[in-house]
């Protein structure tokens, strides 16, 4: 048997070995013996110079052709195993996607001060400061500098939470107490305008107390957002183009606005806002009561009486003041039925906002 | 104020429809709350004819009836009354009419025989006093139509709210003038004929008013001979429609007027008033110590010293503007009647019937102020009523004591000027226009209007109140809307108020909810919860409080987080992570307002979520709380913190820490004392802090700056060193760092080992634990060979475990 014929059937054998070789480790285990330091076709190799001078060429070439196809087989046989282990790795790695997910709840803002929020950008967006004051207030700021006759009923024990004061055992009987939790955040108007001149444009968010029983509609603590504009030429035109702006960004641009004459002490002229029913447009129906307008703020132009506890010069300069409840807000825009639920700290109401 | 939509429009001209007229009021400052359509109960009422009239053959007392009511077959009806024959017409409630105190009328069988209806009384209809038998229609009555309709009882009453400063729109003729201001139309003032006999009446009555500022006016009249009964049908029905009850024909009257025109009259029986020289003697005075009243609802009530009283030479016969005396009342056996229509102080009579808890129909005016000038257009109109529905005479004359005159005021009215203020551009002619038709007088030429408020208007004191009326009676909605203009101005937050929103972002976005709880507390609060105060301190107590567990305003949310953590728990929800960002009080002595601090506050309880397929949700403790407070240093940019050990009373010893924010303790972290708790009926670890908004707000860093973003590689080493257990991990994290110098560029701590109890072999010596931190060394500028750092490490562990007793942990 001849070289060429041994050299044939190494190829043959070697190429059978590349196909069988199921994984990586057979195969280079193949490409060792066939074509390593030791490999059987590496020796043919080695043998060459045994032969016959003039079949060395033929014996030659015919070993190398052998030698880059084997190679060749090796690369491509290699190249199918990776992918087949690939696919393998991939198969077994594989998930369930409907399986849940790895969560990080981030929490929520409270309703209320989400809309305390978004009535605020509405206005710094109106070159608004915020402003702010005490919850315990002094009579004269909470009702007097604000033009509340001494007879006035929101001054009555029966409505105002009164504070033991402490500079003064005499006084401290509900009613004659001259320290008390605000009613509302207008005092602030008042401190306000006592040490800063005008332009003032200011938004006082805050929270308020009225001797109320929780129920429905009603929450002895509350918040209210409050507005107060002194500048020379600020006429009623103004402060019914401002509440209309507020009204549509915060109510959307298709509800109506409608300004209802009302009498409240520290403004002059007064008036209620009515909102259109964003449910009916307008028509009247259940969530309106039939009227078609949900009331959600008073306004006014300041009085003159109240610009006068504060040494501003009614003549010179006019405002307008405006105030709502972010708890109506609440009620009215998101559907909240019982205002208790908003002081609750129920996760399953905070986490719906 | 219910207002007769008929009673109205006899008094103006409203010619528009009901829906407009609602929405004109609404506009014009006059809201319309309810209306109320009156009639309709009387539905099933007919005016039917009496056939055949037979007694009922088992009872004595009943009759059997055929009755006529226009249908193609009579109704049968059986009836206990006796004033009414054949061929009578009457109305007739059909079966299934709901009557007046909601009687239905059934198909029904008396003494055996089926009854198909019933015929009515006035009372039964609500149309009258008189239950003593049917009511008998007249001939004409048409059988077969609805008794409402044929008795023009249809009628619809409007619930107005009227503000306080309008006190003149508690009235008929009020409201009237106001519709015809709003709709310009003609307003018709009642009129009456007043016709006096016998002796005048300054020879009955006398009447002394002791304060002029408490009862500026007091007027008597005096009517003889009247006869008591009930009111005629048109006068109870409109008492009815205006929200009282008919009482007799004298009483009825004075609330008529009352209505009508808004002055609250009172008639005494004049028998019963005490006598001074022959002459009844009303004295109109503040009541004396121990004096009593008998008032009309019989209750006997003790008058205070500041009670305005009507009196006699005997006592108190009435409280002034709240309420008669019961004994000195208008009853059936009345003949004299003593009219009193008078004008008293409204703070005065706002006191009586606050502290009495009266409120009356009459007080609610004087409350709100009556004009004084109308008390003897009042009297006048009332005398002239009684002795048209009572009959009597009224006695020529009347007393007229009027120490303090109303008197118009005039004010000026600059056209220009209100343009300026209300953004509008009205001529001259519109505004002299509206104020008229209020009753203003107006003169004056050119823009500036001197105009001449009458007395029933005393909330038009300024000019400005009159600029209101304008807008009003034009209406607001005309005004255009427009925007300030004036001077450039910012709008823009306070460093305060951004960082107190950047506190709120950081513990959402550390997974924290936000909680507005109520800022009430109790003393019971405070004890269970341990807390104390400093010298002079304490809580801000309320003096008129809602409930004992609302008794006082809070020192600290931490009782409102718990009872909300108890909230959810109750409720099934065990995982709750809260916050409350608010202001919390404490009293200092001698001061007038409290202290207000805002504060920022937490709860942790259960787990981040509920257990996961690939997430064992372990239980929150101190750490995450302390996790949570990381984040928000790191977020706001508060650098200068760290947490040190310390105990309070409502935090469980050991796992409790106070927080140091640039030196000063700022609040607390911890988890909750059992004891606490179980008070506040929570369970499981819970974690809480509590920090003072204010000193976090100063240690913001405001001048962030960047530094340099590595370039070149870091070497890391671990080591474990073991200390004793006392020495804490903050301070051999100190003594690394320390020790490391500038090329030392972080340590972590990420491993604590203690050999657990009863271990047989022990890793670790007794009393000591080891602590595993990875250093990280950097060099900016170089890339550190291994000798450099071996030999910085080598220094460093030797340094550290000199300075806080360490071994390096084999």
């Amino acid at each position: 048997m001849g070289v060429a014929e041994d050299l044939s059937s190494l190829r043959d054998e070697a190429l059978d070995s590349v196909a069988s070789a199921n994984d990586l480790t057979a195969l280079e285990a193949v490409r060792v013996a066939f074509l390593g330091k030791r490999g059987s076709l590496t020796s043919v190799l080695r043998g060459l110079g045994a032969l016959a001078p003039q079949d060395r060429p033929v014996i030659g070439q015919l070993a190398n052709q052998i030698r880059e196809e084997l190679e060749k087989a090796i690369a491509t046989r290699r190249d199918e195993l990776a992918s087949q282990a690939l696919a393998a790795r991939l198969q077994a790695e594989s998930v369930d996607v409907t399986l849940p997910g790895r969560k990080r709840s981030p929490g929520k803002q409270h309703l209320i001060h989400q809309i305390v929020d978004e009535i605020t950008a509405v206005f710094v967006g109106l070159g608004y400061c915020v402003a702010e004051g005490p919850e315990v207030e002094l009579e004269y700021y909470n009702f007097t500098a604000l033009n509340h006759p001494p007879e006035h009923p929101a001054r009555a024990a029966t409505d105002t939470f009164y504070v033991r004061d402490l500079s003064d055992e005499a006084s401290n009987v509900p009613g004659e107490c001259d320290v008390l939790l605000r009613t509302h955040t207008s005092p602030v108007q008042v401190r306000v305008m006592e040490r800063q001149a005008p332009p003032i444009y200011v938004l006082v968010p805050g929270k308020v107390y009225r001797r109320d029983v929780a129920d429905p509609s009603h929450l002895p603590r509350f918040t209210q957002i409050e507005g107060l504009v002194v500048d020379e030429g600020i006429t009623f035109g103004d402060l019914k183009g401002t509440l209309e702006h507020f009204v549509r960004e915060v109510f959307g641009s298709t509800r109506r606005v409608r300004l209802r004459p009302h009498f409240f002490p520290f403004t002059e002229p007064s008036a209620e806002v009515d909102v259109s029913c964003g449910i009916c447009g307008g028509e009247g129906c259940r969530s309106c009561g039939g009227e078609g307008w949900l009331e959600v703020l008073g306004c006014g132009m300041v009085d003159p009486n109240v610009f006068s506890y504060v040494g501003i010069d009614p003549e010179r300069y006019s405002g307008f003041a405006f105030g709502m409840g972010a708890e109506r807000i609440a009620a009215l825009k998101y559907g909240v039925p019982d205002l208790r639920l908003l002081v609750e700290g129920d996760m399953r109401f905070l986490r719906q906002f | 104020m219910r207002v007769s939509l008929k009673w109205l429009k006899e008094l103006v001209d409203i010619p528009v429809p009901l829906e407009e007229l609602i929405d004109r009021l609404d506009m014009t400052g006059t809201k319309v709350e309810t209306v109320h359509v009156l009639g309709e109960r009387l539905d099933g009422v007919l005016i039917g004819q009496v056939l055949t009239k037979d007694k009922h053959p088992h009872a004595d007392k009943l009759s059997y009836c055929t009755v006529d009511i226009g249908a193609d077959e009579p109704l049968k009806i059986v009836c206990g009354a006796t004033n009414f024959k054949a061929g009578d017409k009457v109305p007739v409630a059909t079966v299934g009419t709901i009557l007046t105190g909601g009687v239905t009328i059934k198909r029904a069988k008396l003494r055996g025989l089926e009854s198909q209806g019933m015929m009515c009384s006035a009372r039964e209809l609500g149309v009258g006093g008189d239950a003593s038998g049917l009511l008998i229609l007249p001939e004409d009555a048409p059988v077969g139509v609805p008794f409402s309709e044929w008795a023009g009882l249809g009628d619809t009453v409007l619930e107005l709210e009227i503000t306080p400063n309008r006190p003149d729109c508690l009235s008929m003729v009020g409201v009237a003038r106001e519709a015809g201001a709003v709709f310009r139309t003609a307003v018709r003032t009642p009129e009456w004929v007043l016709t006096e006999s016998g002796s005048p009446v300054g020879e009955a009555v006398d009447v002394q008013i002791e304060d002029a500022s408490l009862c500026p006016r007091y007027t008597a009249r005096v009517i003889r001979g009247v006869t008591i009964g009930p009111s005629p049908d048109w006068l109870a029905e409109r008492i009815v429609a205006s929200g009282a009850r008919p009482i007799n024909n004298v009483v009825d009257v004075t609330n008529y007027v009352m209505f009508e025109l808004g002055q609250p009259l009172h008639a005494f029986d004049l028998a019963t008033i005490g006598t001074a020289q022959g002459r009844a003697s009303i004295a109109v005075r503040t009541a004396k110590p121990g004096e009593r009243l008998v008032t009309l609802d019989g209750q006997d009530r003790e008058l205070s010293a500041e009670t305005l009283v009507i009196a006699d030479p005997c006592g108190p016969v009435a409280l002034a503007g709240v309420m008669g005396g019961a004994a000195t009342e208008v009853s059936g056996r009345t003949v004299d009647i003593l009219l009193e229509a008078a004008s008293f102080d409204r703070v005065s009579v706002s006191r009586t019937s606050r502290r009495l808890g009266l409120i009356s129909e009459a007080a609610l005016r004087f409350e709100r102020g009556v004009d004084p000038e109308l008390a003897r257009r009042a009297s006048d109109r009332a005398a002239a009523l009684i002795a048209e529905v009572a009959g009597g005479r009224v006695a020529p004359g009347i007393v007229d004591v009027y120490p303090l005159p109303a008197k118009p005021i005039e004010l000026t009215l600059r056209v220009d000027r209100m343009n300026a203020l209300l953004g509008t551009t009205l001529v001259e002619e519109e505004v002299r226009q509206i104020l008229s038709s209020l009753g203003i007088d107006v003169a004056g030429e050119g823009s500036v209007l001197t105009c001449v408020v009458p007395t029933f208007r005393p909330d038009l004191a300024r000019e400005i109140d009159l600029y209101e009326e304008v807008v009003r009676i034009w209406g607001m909605e005309r005004v255009a809307s427009t925007l300030p203009g004036g001077r450039a101005r910012v709008g823009r937050l306070t460093k305060e108020q951004r960082v107190h929103a950047r506190i709120g972002e950081a513990l959402r976005a550390a997974g924290l909810n936000e909680h507005i709880g109520l800022a009430f507390i109790s003393l019971t609060d405070l004890e269970r919860i341990g807390w104390t105060f400093g010298p002079g301190e304490g809580p801000v107590e309320l003096l008129n409080p809602m409930s004992e567990e609302q008794s006082h305003l809070r020192t600290t949310v931490l009782p409102g987080l718990l009872r909300a953590v108890s909230h959810n728990q109750r409720h099934d929800v065990p995982d709750v992570h809260l916050y409350e960002m608010g202001t919390v009080f404490k009293t200092a002595e001698g001061r007038k307002l409290p202290r207000e601090r805002g504060v920022v506050g937490g709860v942790l309880a259960g787990s981040w979520n509920r257990p996961g397929w690939n997430d064992p949700a372990p239980a929150l403790d101190f750490f995450d709380g302390k996790g949570v407070l990381e984040t928000l240093f790191d977020e706001i940019d508060v650098t200068n913190w760290k947490m040190r050990a310390a105990e309070h009373p409502w935090l469980q010893k050991g796992r409790s820490a106070d927080v140091i924010v640039a030196g000063d303790v700022v609040g607390w972290l911890g988890e909750v004392a059992p004891p606490v708790l179980e008070a506040y009926d929570v369970s499981g670890a819970v974690t809480v802090f509590e920090l003072d908004v204010k000193p976090l707000v100063k240690a913001v860093a405001t001048d962030v700056r960047y530094r340099e973003v590595p370039r070149f590689p870091a070497v890391k080493v671990d080591v474990a060193l073991v200390v004793d257990d006392s020495v804490t991990a903050e301070r051999v994290g100190q003594a690394i760092r320390s020790a490391g110098g500038p090329l030392l560029e972080s340590v972590r701590l990420f491993d604590v080992y203690r050999d657990p109890e009863g271990a047989t072999v022990r890793r670790v010596r007794e009393g000591a634990k080891s602590l595993a931190f990875s250093l990280t060394y950097r060099a900016a500028d170089r890339t550190l060979t291994d000798d450099e750092v071996r030999s910085i490490h080598e220094r460093v562990v030797r340094k550290v475990c000199a300075a806080v007793g360490a071994e390096v942990r084999s």
